[in-house]
């Protein structure tokens, strides 16, 4: 079902935030939908930890975990990053819970691959086959993604970003060599957590606690500056790639899962109309789905 | 075409689509805001028929040796010449088709494989091409003679604050249009108004009219005008910086000689390379680190 004059609003939207976005939303009872461009093949980046965040409670599921067992993370060969262990300088444990938590609500690097090692790549492409995600796949780790990233940018660091050649030449853009979704893909996981069928009622409930505890206000959230409309998501990003997928929920009862992936014109890091753009967009496409 | 065959196809035209496209009185015609709107879309549509037929000519004569190429309008004329010698001479066979072209448009036209090659302005999406090497032109600016910043040897941009700034059309290259503006601002120049101007003469009637300035790079600034000045910009903060480009994998010999061309015709009046700006710090929403 596509809705040609959302799509032109939306794609007008993007343009006017210079960058250009696919966007996938739907309706989580109705199963409505607005497409816009909802097919296309994008690096996940940081959203993967959703998929990794439903293999771990699939795998508690099935036994083969506790999520309150410990985990053990040491000082050193953490996989970089700028919050939660990632950034943090000295021993700590932890229960395999509440590194899910780091991972969703700061977008832990550490904490996700202490996951990804206890679950495994496997189980996680495994769980996303299994829901039916056909175009969804994890190639690699997060500090594997990281350091493909790094060598591509090369010695100088980010400030080589500004140079056009380098931001063509980074693997780590490209869906082909790197973790990778579809915004189709991504709002039907979204929709399984929210009716409960990517794991049983008590997982499900637990994974949309974390989703909702994610702390950025600047991108799916600033579209729902409402106090009375609940916004769940988990962002992702890379040099010019801001992403976040999210469910938004109404009081009246409505619940829309939404998908939005976008790449910028300018290799700069803050670009906060980009930012924004992610909410204003998923906005447009929830007043869609709303206005049936 | 002659007048009265051109006025009655306007006017059945406007009859057909019931919208005037011109305002008439006896001694002008002028062209209505729905005029103008409907003239972007034809020149748009006039542009994909004319990529059209060329794809279709290049595929009926089984040619390889078209070669459908684009400059930004705002390339100097004399780089132009210099790039058509350097072609003739390095690929005679090659029959050069030469768009002028907007980057947004470009990037349109060398993802739907309409063009294979153009010249693009930075910063742009560049996902899915390759790229040649960047050459940076900096970029002074435009000021009335009479303007008091006009007798500083070069002029920082805070000096400017409080005149408005004309820039090209935000459309034509959207990043470009917001790194300048983003620049300015972080050298302590917000203008009150940005206003949209691209022809020279439209420039300078705003330049001369409105106290407004804008930036232009040496050599396209108006070196006889006796009204306007060219200054420098105190640290060269902006730039023009081009590259050639082509989709990813299509870089044939026809493609590198343009490329190849195209940055030696620019490097005769750039800067140099392009260089990388200073420190740049990744804030924790970023989520990478490198």
């Amino acid at each position: 079902m596509t809705t040609n004059p959302h799509r032109t609003r939306i794609e007008a939207a993007f343009a006017e935030a210079g960058v250009t976005g696919w966007l996938h939303a739907r309706d989580i009872d109705s199963g409505a939908q607005v497409d816009a461009g909802a097919d296309h093949s994008v690096v996940t980046a940081s959203v993967h930890k959703l998929p990794l965040l439903v293999a771990l409670h699939r795998e508690a599921e099935a036994g083969r975990l506790d999520l309150t067992e410990r985990t053990h993370c040491p000082p050193t060969g953490r996989t970089p990053g700028p919050t939660g262990l990632a950034a943090m300088l000295d021993e700590a444990v932890l229960s395999l819970r509440d590194a899910a938590y780091l991972m969703v609500s700061v977008s832990d690097n550490t904490a996700a691959d202490l996951l990804l090692e206890r679950v495994g790549l496997d189980s996680v492409n495994a769980a996303t086959r299994e829901l039916g995600l056909t175009r969804t796949r994890a190639l690699h780790t997060f500090a594997e993604f990281l350091a493909a990233l790094r060598a591509d940018v090369g010695p100088e660091g980010p400030s080589a970003l500004a140079d056009p050649q380098v931001v063509a030449r980074l693997r780590a853009l490209d869906p082909r060599r790197s973790n990778h979704s579809t915004p189709r893909d991504m709002t039907r996981l979204l929709a399984s957590v929210w009716r409960d069928e990517a794991a049983n009622p008590a997982h499900c409930a637990a994974m949309r606690r974390l989703l909702g505890l994610q702390v950025w206000p600047h991108r799916m959230a600033s579209g729902f500056p409402f106090d009375d409309v609940h916004v769940a998501g988990k962002t992702g990003s890379a040099p010019t790639l801001r992403n976040e997928v999210g469910v938004v929920e109404y009081p009246d009862g409505g619940r829309y899962a939404v998908a939005v992936f976008t790449r910028a014109g300018s290799p700069a890091a803050a670009l906060p109309a980009a930012d924004a753009v992610i909410g204003t967009a998923a906005r447009l496409a929830v007043e869609a789905l709303r206005s049936r | 075409m002659a007048q009265p065959p051109l006025s009655q196809r306007i006017q059945r035209l406007e009859r057909e689509w019931g919208v005037r496209l011109f305002e008439r009185t006896s001694r002008r015609v002028s062209i209505t805001k729905g005029g103008t709107l409907l003239l972007e879309e034809a020149r748009q549509l006039l542009a994909q028929t004319e990529a059209l037929t060329a794809t279709a000519r290049r595929l009926s004569d089984g040619r390889s040796g078209l070669l459908r190429a684009a400059l930004p309008p705002d390339i100097a004329g004399e780089t132009i010449a210099v790039l058509l010698d350097g072609l003739r001479e390095r690929t005679p066979d090659v029959e050069l088709e030469l768009h002028e072209l907007s980057t947004a448009e470009q990037l349109l036209r060398l993802a739907s494989h309409e063009l294979d090659v153009a010249v693009l302005h930075h910063p742009c999406d560049v996902a899915g091409l390759e790229l040649a090497p960047v050459l940076r032109h900096e970029l002074g600016v435009v000021l009335p003679r009479d303007a008091p910043t006009a007798d500083l040897e070069t002029v920082p941009l805070a000096a400017l604050s409080g005149h408005d700034l004309i820039l090209f059309p935000r459309a034509l290259a959207p990043a470009v249009h917001d790194e300048i503006l983003t620049t300015c601002a972080r050298h302590g120049y917000t203008p009150p108004a940005v206003r949209n101007g691209h022809g020279p003469s439209f420039t300078r009637g705003l330049l001369l009219s409105s106290r407004a300035v804008a930036f232009a790079p040496l050599g396209a600034h108006p070196g006889r005008d006796p009204d306007l000045t060219w200054r420098p910009l105190t640290g060269a903060p902006l730039a023009w910086r081009h590259s050639a480009a082509w989709p990813r994998g299509r870089g044939d010999a026809a493609v590198r000689a343009f490329a190849e061309t195209v940055t030696e015709a620019l490097g005769r009046t750039a800067a140099g390379p392009d260089l990388p700006a200073g420190p740049l710090h990744l804030r924790p929403s970023s989520e990478y680190w490198i």
